[in-house]
């Protein structure tokens, strides 16, 4: 309702609007496995302060998050268990890969490391840095909320196929 | 600067303040123990910073009993229980790195070790030995007489090979991504 009293209107399409409150209330799961989680950290509290963006309800279980940011560096002992996490959590549901380590193994190019996590899970966003600078890791979420407001991660993609898939039947 | 010189540490010059105590306990081991002591190197003549005892596979539990609980030895703390491959023969060496709380001096005992040889545990003398023995079966593959649980204790159940072993390829990546242990039994 507009300040002289007449009617106002928002039109949009159902979908928008949804993936609107979608993008501006993600859910992280920590996944910090080193020094970036305390990037991470710093990122979340106050200088920083990722509940700007809506990103601020920090859960520990993965059925109840769908961003899983994926924090330091990942060995291949972990890697079946950060499999595991990323498939209890329910979709949508949105990767960040946070720091070197996790985006391409980093220095630790050895046979006790897995080689970026994007071997293992899809990543929707990565965020360059050994550990990266909070600046970047809130560029990262903007972008990734720009990407869910058009349908372009992962996640929703693979909705989509299932969908048309199951209209096809 | 010769880079292999170590560099006294920890509170300055061990081989003045422990010089003479490890002399005679040397001498001691040798008399007491006879053939079984192999070699032994010494600070000051050799490049190292503590006394190194070689000693014979069948004898090191009894040697390391013998540290642990002799007057003037006092050896009561096992620092460090680690391996070495060199890729000849004899291939590796365990190393025993000990310590002793009330004097402050330590020690280092190796065992040379081939191939497909099995060295003793010391679990009877240190139970804290376990973890280490495992460690040291997962990464060089040499088995321990007598360890009640020798499985791997680092690296996936399934991994194949010794990763520490010079042999084992540098970027010798094995990936799981299904979580199920091989051996579930095996867990407790």
């Amino acid at each position: 309702m507009g300040k002289d009293g007449s009617l106002g209107f928002l039109t949009t399409r159902l979908e928008d609007f949804v993936n609107w409150g979608r993008k501006n209330s993600m859910w992280p799961l920590p996944f910090g496995t080193s020094c970036c989680g305390i990037e991470m950290m710093a990122t979340l509290c106050s200088d920083y302060d990722m509940a700007r963006f809506g990103a601020e309800a920090i859960r520990f279980s993965p059925r109840q998050s769908d961003l899983l940011i994926v924090a330091g560096i990942i060995n291949l002992k972990m890697a079946p268990v950060l499999r595991t996490v990323y498939d209890q959590m329910s979709d949508p549901k949105w990767v960040m890969s946070f720091g070197a380590c996790a985006s391409s193994g980093g220095i630790f190019n050895v046979y006790s490391v897995l080689q970026g996590i994007d071997t293992m899970i899809p990543v929707d966003v990565y965020v360059p840095g050994c550990p990266p600078a909070p600046e970047g890791v809130i560029h990262a979420l903007m972008r990734l909320q720009e990407k869910i407001a058009v349908r372009d991660t992962h996640s929703q993609k693979r909705i989509e196929s299932l969908k048309k898939a199951a209209a096809q039947l | 600067m010769d880079v292999r010189k170590p560099i006294p540490t920890n509170g300055g010059d061990w081989l003045t303040r422990f010089g003479d105590a490890w002399k005679g306990q040397l001498s001691t081991l040798k008399e007491k123990f006879g053939a079984a002591i192999e070699e032994t190197r010494f600070p000051g003549t050799d490049a190292t910073d503590v006394p190194i005892v070689y000693v014979k596979r069948e004898s090191i539990v009894e040697v390391l009993n013998f540290v642990k609980n002799e007057a003037g030895f006092e050896y009561g703390f096992l620092s460090d229980l680690t391996a070495i491959d060199w890729e000849e023969s004899p291939r590796f060496e365990v190393v025993y790195n000990l310590y002793s709380m009330s004097k402050h001096w330590r020690i280092r005992f190796k065992v040379r070790v081939n191939d497909g040889e099995e060295c003793p545990s010391a679990i009877a003398v240190w139970p804290g030995a376990n973890w280490a023995e495992r460690e040291v079966w997962d990464m060089f593959g040499i088995k321990f007489t007598g360890h009640p649980d020798l499985r791997r204790i680092l690296m996936d159940e399934r991994w194949i090979g010794h990763p520490l072993r010079k042999d084992y390829p540098l970027r010798g990546y094995q990936v799981f991504t299904n979580p199920e242990p091989a051996h579930p039994e095996l867990l407790d």
